[in-house]
């Protein structure tokens, strides 16, 4: 191997091994406990070395004189071991469709009052500044444009085009989606809007001078716009930031639906 | 023709390649939630050594289709990937493709263009916030993961991109030294 070639693959390795640092440290950064993972990694396995090394000098001699009787012990624990493991497999699938009936169901009863279809995520953007998500229904199932979307936590946002066995939905969390709100606690309307920054919180703007709103305290759809119906929860206040200028002054809105691990949803169609 | 078929069968395999590392890899290997645009410097490095038509041509095709999958309406992305495409050829009359740094320039210009044109008709056309500061942040941070991407995968990039080339339009391989 040249020198040349040498030094492109150590630039390559270089490079792989920096952008893995990176992702890794940008995603657990938000973690305070990251330091200590960090440290934890590199000294876990020496540890377990040395521990290693303690017992193996300090081992009870009446152990090694053991040994066939415990090979023996040892491959009828792993065939247990085997057959224990095929059988929590099977209690985890069964698990799984039951969590996911019990999800169905308890959107079902949340929202009786309207006339809904049930769906799953089937794809999300691939963009970083669009938060649009594909569902598995379309107009085959009676869904149509700017019907609204929830979840069991909340809002999902709203169906903005639809195949015959698919719809893209606009979530909340888009840059381009506006909401009207209002406060549970004191009735006060506002407009909510997603932000690029953010895939976790909402910016509510339009916020009275007078508005007595706390951190902590509900945001539901007004029923405002014609497309959300009234009264579904968005999210909860996470902060309230004023400015100089009283009229700019926005809160940021923690939303109820956890759109990382959306997965269940349901469309309305229609109001009972 | 057969050869022309063949560049076209491997650009289609590596658009679904990209695809499925997108939607699926990207989604949780990103840098703080941030992840890159493999479909522009697909586009890009296709008019690089294809050429404007096949880049223009590829352009509309992966626009249409992710328009059709994820996009607000259908041909947003078609007209600027298409403009990419184009973009491919200019640089390639311009400047060298064998050099890593001037690649890796295309591949950020190319970038920050596509995502400042998707970001304006956004704002103009449906009404997107305009957080800027946010914006640029996102634009560098995408770019560092593009750049890196090209740093590690530039001699493979290069040697399938001459390949597609010399394919593409029939070249005769020649020995180097003679």
């Amino acid at each position: 191997m040249n020198r040349k070639n040498r030094t492109t693959m150590i630039g390559t390795i270089i490079a792989i091994i920096v952008l893995i640092v990176v992702v890794i440290l940008s995603n657990v950064a938000k973690n305070k406990s990251a330091v200590q993972n960090a440290v934890s990694i590199f000294f876990t396995p020496l540890q377990n070395q040395i521990t290693y090394i303690k017992n193996r000098i300090t081992r009870n001699s009446e152990e090694i004189a053991n040994i066939s009787s415990l090979e023996q012990e040892n491959q009828e624990l792993k065939d247990e071991n085997s057959k224990l493991q095929e059988q929590v497999r099977e209690l985890e699938v069964l698990k799984s469709e039951n969590n996911t009936l019990k999800e169905y169901l308890n959107l079902k009863n949340k929202y009786a009052d309207y006339t809904t279809v049930p769906g799953y995520v089937i794809a999300r953007t691939y963009s970083n500044y669009d938060k649009i998500v594909t569902i598995n229904v379309g107009s085959d199932d009676g869904i149509e444009e700017n019907m609204p979307v929830i979840s069991e936590q909340g809002l999902v946002g709203m169906v903005m085009s639809v195949t015959k066995s698919t719809a893209k939905v606009q979530t909340i969390i888009d840059t381009a989606s506006t909401v009207s709100a209002n406060v549970t606690a004191s009735n006060e309307s506002m407009l909510v809007k997603g932000t690029i920054s953010n895939t976790e919180e909402l910016r509510a703007s339009s916020i009275s001078t007078e508005s007595t709103i706390l951190q902590g305290d509900e945001i539901v759809t007004s029923g405002l716009g014609g497309i959300y119906p009234k009264g579904i929860l968005i999210g909860t206040v996470g902060s309230v930031v004023n400015t100089k200028n009283e009229v700019d002054r926005y809160a940021t809105i923690k939303t109820a639906t956890d759109f990382s691990t959306l997965s269940e949803i349901l469309v309305i169609t229609s109001k009972q | 023709m057969k050869n022309k078929l063949k560049t076209i069968l491997i650009i289609l395999l590596l658009f679904i390649i990209i695809y499925f590392l997108q939607i699926n890899f990207f989604s949780w290997f990103n840098i703080a939630g941030i992840m890159p645009n493999l479909f522009v410097l697909l586009v890009l490095f296709i008019g690089l050594f294809v050429g404007k038509s096949m880049g223009i041509l590829f352009g509309i095709l992966f626009g249409i289709i992710l328009d059709a999958l994820f996009g607000r309406a259908i041909g947003i992305s078609a007209v600027f990937l298409a403009i990419v495409g184009f973009l491919g050829e200019i640089f390639d009359k311009n400047f060298s493709k064998d050099s890593r740094i001037t690649i890796i320039a295309m591949s950020v210009l190319s970038t920050t263009f596509y995502e400042i044109c998707i970001y304006l008709v956004n704002i103009f056309g449906y009404g997107a916030s305009v957080e800027i500061s946010t914006f640029i942040y996102n634009i560098v941070i995408e770019n560092i993961f593009n750049v890196f991407l090209i740093i590690i995968f530039y001699s493979g990039i290069r040697k399938l991109g001459y390949y597609l080339e010399n394919c593409f339009y029939q070249k005769e391989f020649q020995t180097r030294y003679f």
